[in-house]
């Protein structure tokens, strides 16, 4: 595991500290190596988010900071209450919306700390607390491209602990061999997903030939407590040796966390080299304008017997969550939850996460609002103006409030597609837009 | 609860919590099944022995109110005198997990290792993970432990060397002479526990008997259980035999009372009339193996059939997938996943109706995939 930097402090609501503050997320980053240009992105996302937070803080109430460093980023949690909070300077369609005269400073400077960092993510912690992250990658270079083996030759071997070179080499070979949409993103910047690896935040293991080639990959990460999602299996090899080598990373793969502290494995980049019979299909997504017009499928396993659950669900999803467990053959408590009535939030909030590279964004709800179907059209108009075709959106039916949205979701266009168990902290709903829909 | 679990050494946090079956009723309403076979657990079908359920049967409620014997006195009396061996060479505790943690905790400490095979009882992974101890994890060769890789794996820091004999999941078992060679190899190097929880279902004279072993090599220690054979899993009863002294080492840190009045007079009489028990089991079981080696041959599916009451198969669907159709047709196995073994099932071997049952129903699922 990589050393990782700390910094954490509490900040009394006095806009003289978000200064000092912001000096101290620079030092940080340059400490940990960081260019300047990340370090100052880190910077004013910090000091942004310590001046909109601190006008929000009850009497008497302080903001907790807490800042570290991974060789591949930089994070800064904001835990603070809030009454009623509201945070739309930071949807990703909020550009139009503060530029508006008249509107307080306060939007603005969520956008500035919002379009500054790489991401964030919003958590409600019970009653008005919330939790707020912000990350800021490092930058890496683009991959170059490697020359594919022209023979792979039997015995094969797993390498599970494979060097930061042989770990490039395969993201390389992945990304050469594969569509994108079919591989991480961190593929594209190979040395990304070594220091991911390295710090523990993704895993692998590379399939090795007699002659010690790289001859396959398969890689995984948590999406959640209890799920893992998996990518692969990457095979390098000819024809008549794929199915061998596949066989061999996704048993390895399946040893590896089979005792580990997940119930579960899904995949939305499984290969076609996947070994039929070992996973179970959750369902299928459109294709995207990269793909070659087929279903792109879902595919999962348990890695121990399931024990049964209890999810929420709002009345219009019941016959579809209903059809999917029977389906699955999986233990389910639905509870009813009716679609929100006198919303007292005016504006929504929602995560957007774009990867135009691999032709998808995927949206999360982090506050429900008055404006929340408009504010998903607006999300959809925003995201096809940018190129992007599949756009994903995850409910947690863990929440209540998360299920009682399906109703505005079906207004705004989007087909409920999957149930992805365990993918949140309960089962998770995968929509997707669709423009006839 | 953060700041709770940042109190928690790295090793637990990362440990993940065992979670066991729900009860039947839970199960039956879960998956809508009128009945649950349970075949995932290698219980004994047909009980405990005859005395042993007198026993049960007799114990007075008021004996309830008083604490048991905190070392199990009548029972290693009992296993004494049935093996010839001192009593103070037994040790009794809640089963055998609570023997395994017993001795880690006795001969391991943070930051030492033990060896086992990769694919076997996953307990003492499990309590050398959460206790900061190396788990070294060796590949099977086939079906078998391996023990010239097992050999290889020990080193400076090895204290244990786990062994199920016969081994679980994959009934392989290591004979007299693999046995000797492995230990006269191993030179004392680390301790040695031949874990025997299935042994009593083997009637082979190559077996290696434990307990002779371990007089011949004083770094042997030897696990058995009442769970098994014994058909008392309800009041978890097991035991180690080892030397004196690896005893009395094991006896500071294991945890004295742990074991129930009516487990101990249960076990204690069991012991005086196995004889009729276990061969009315071993004929139960050697039917219900030749009945699924059958079924599966002409299901064209895979299996591993060794000494124990079970029997493992390869599924052509995810096991855990296979899990849930079969439960929701009242039958419950044991998926092998958690095993290392994925798209395998593991199967309890007891009663024809039971073994029908499951075999009516692994057709019907297998026909829907």
């Amino acid at each position: 595991m990589a050393d990782c930097l700390r910094v954490a402090m509490d900040i009394p609501p006095d806009s003289a500290f978000a200064c000092p503050a912001a000096g101290l997320a620079r030092t940080l980053a340059e400490r940990s190596g960081f260019g300047q240009r990340e370090s100052y992105r880190f910077q004013l996302t910090v000091e942004e988010f310590c001046l909109c937070l601190m006008e929000l803080l009850p009497a008497g109430e302080c903001l907790r900071l807490a800042m570290d460093a991974k060789p591949s980023r930089l994070r800064a949690a904001f835990s603070f209450k809030a009454a009623n909070l509201s945070l739309a300077g930071l949807n990703l369609t909020a550009q139009a919306q503060a530029c508006v005269e008249g509107e307080p400073g306060r939007d603005l400077g969520l956008l500035l700390a919002g379009k500054a960092a790489d991401r964030f993510h919003l958590e409600q912690q019970g009653g008005e607390a919330f939790r707020l992250v912000a990350e800021v990658d490092r930058a890496y270079p683009e991959l170059t491209p490697v020359a594919m083996p022209e023979e792979a030759r039997p015995p094969y071997r797993l390498d599970r602990s494979a060097d930061p070179a042989r770990l490039c080499q395969a993201a390389a070979l992945a990304l050469g061999a594969y569509p994108a949409r079919q591989c991480p993103g961190s593929f594209k910047r190979p040395e990304k997903f070594v220091a991911l690896v390295a710090e523990g935040e993704m895993a692998g293991i590379v399939a090795l030939d007699a002659a010690e080639r790289t001859v396959g990959l398969l890689v995984w990460a948590p999406c959640s407590e209890q799920a893992l999602y998996f990518s692969g299996p990457y095979v390098f090899a000819p024809q008549a040796e794929r199915a061998a080598i596949a066989r061999l990373l996704t048993d390895g793969f399946l040893a590896a966390v089979a005792r580990d502290n997940h119930v579960i494995v899904l995949s939305f980049r499984a290969t076609p080299d996947l070994p039929a019979g070992s996973f179970e299909p959750l369902g299928s997504l459109l294709a995207g304008r990269e793909g070659d017009g087929r279903d792109e499928p879902v595919v999962f396993r348990h890695l121990r017997e399931d024990t049964g659950a209890a999810v929420w669900c709002a009345p219009s999803l019941q016959a579809f969550l209903r059809q999917a467990y029977e389906e699955l053959a999986m233990p389910r408590d639905i509870l009813p939850v009716e679609a929100p009535a006198g919303r007292t939030r005016r504006e929504s909030l929602l995560g957007a996460s774009l990867d135009r590279h691999r032709d998808l964004a995927e949206l999360r709800p982090f506050l429900d609002g008055q404006d929340l179907a408009a504010n998903l059209t607006a999300h959809v108009a925003a995201i096809r103006d940018k190129g992007i075709s599949r756009i994903l959106y995850y409910m947690d039916l863990s929440r209540p409030w998360e299920a009682a949205l399906a109703d505005d979701l079906l207004r705004a266009g989007f087909v409920p597609r999957l149930v992805l168990p365990h993918g949140g902290q309960s089962d998770m709903v995968v929509w997707q837009h669709e423009p006839a829909a | 609860m953060s700041q709770l679990l940042d109190r928690v050494p790295d090793y637990v946090r990362r440990f993940e919590r065992y979670v066991p079956s729900r009860p039947d009723a839970v199960l039956m309403r879960q998956y809508g099944a009128p009945f649950l076979h349970r075949l995932n657990n290698n219980e004994n079908a047909l009980g405990p022995p005859q005395l042993a359920r007198e026993a049960i049967a007799a114990f007075q409620p008021e004996r309830a109110a008083v604490y048991p014997s905190g070392d199990a006195y009548d029972l290693r009396q009992a296993l004494a005198a049935r093996f010839g061996k001192s009593p103070d060479q037994f040790l009794v505790g809640n089963g055998s997990c609570e023997v395994i943690g017993s001795v880690i905790r006795a001969f391991c400490a943070a930051g030492e290792a033990i060896v086992t095979a990769d694919k076997t009882f996953a307990v003492y992974e499990w309590v050398a993970g959460f206790s900061g101890v190396e788990a070294r994890l060796v590949p099977l060769a086939g079906a078998a432990l391996d023990p010239a890789a097992m050999l290889a794996a020990v080193t400076d820091k090895t204290k244990i060397v786990f062994v199920c004999n016969p081994n679980n999941p994959t009934g392989s078992w290591w004979n007299r002479a693999t046995l000797e060679a492995f230990l006269t190899a191993l030179n004392g190097r680390a301790l040695v526990v031949l874990d025997e929880a299935y042994r009593e279902y083997l009637d082979d004279p190559g077996f290696p008997d434990g307990l002779g072993v371990m007089d011949r090599h004083d770094n042997v220690l030897v696990f058995r259980t009442f769970s098994k054979m014994y058909g008392l899993a309800g009041f978890r009863v097991g035991y180690l035999c080892g030397s004196l002294e690896a005893v009395d080492i094991v006896r500071r840190t294991h945890i004295a009372y742990s074991v129930n009045s009516l487990g101990q007079f249960a076990a204690t009489a069991a012991l005086a009339d196995d004889a009729g028990h276990i061969a009315a089991t071993r004929a139960m079981v050697r039917e219900a193996g030749e009945f699924l080696r059958g079924v599966f041959d002409k299901l064209g599916l895979e299996y591993v059939s060794g000494a124990g009451n079970f029997i493992m198969v390869r599924t052509p669907v995810s096991d855990t997938l296979l899990y849930r159709r079969l439960m929701q047709k009242g039958v419950m196995v044991r998926t092998m996943t958690g095993f290392r073994f994925p798209n395998w099932i593991r199967v309890s071997l007891v009663r024809e109706p039971a073994m029908v049952a499951f075999a009516d129903a692994l057709k019907k699922v297998l026909d829907r995939s």
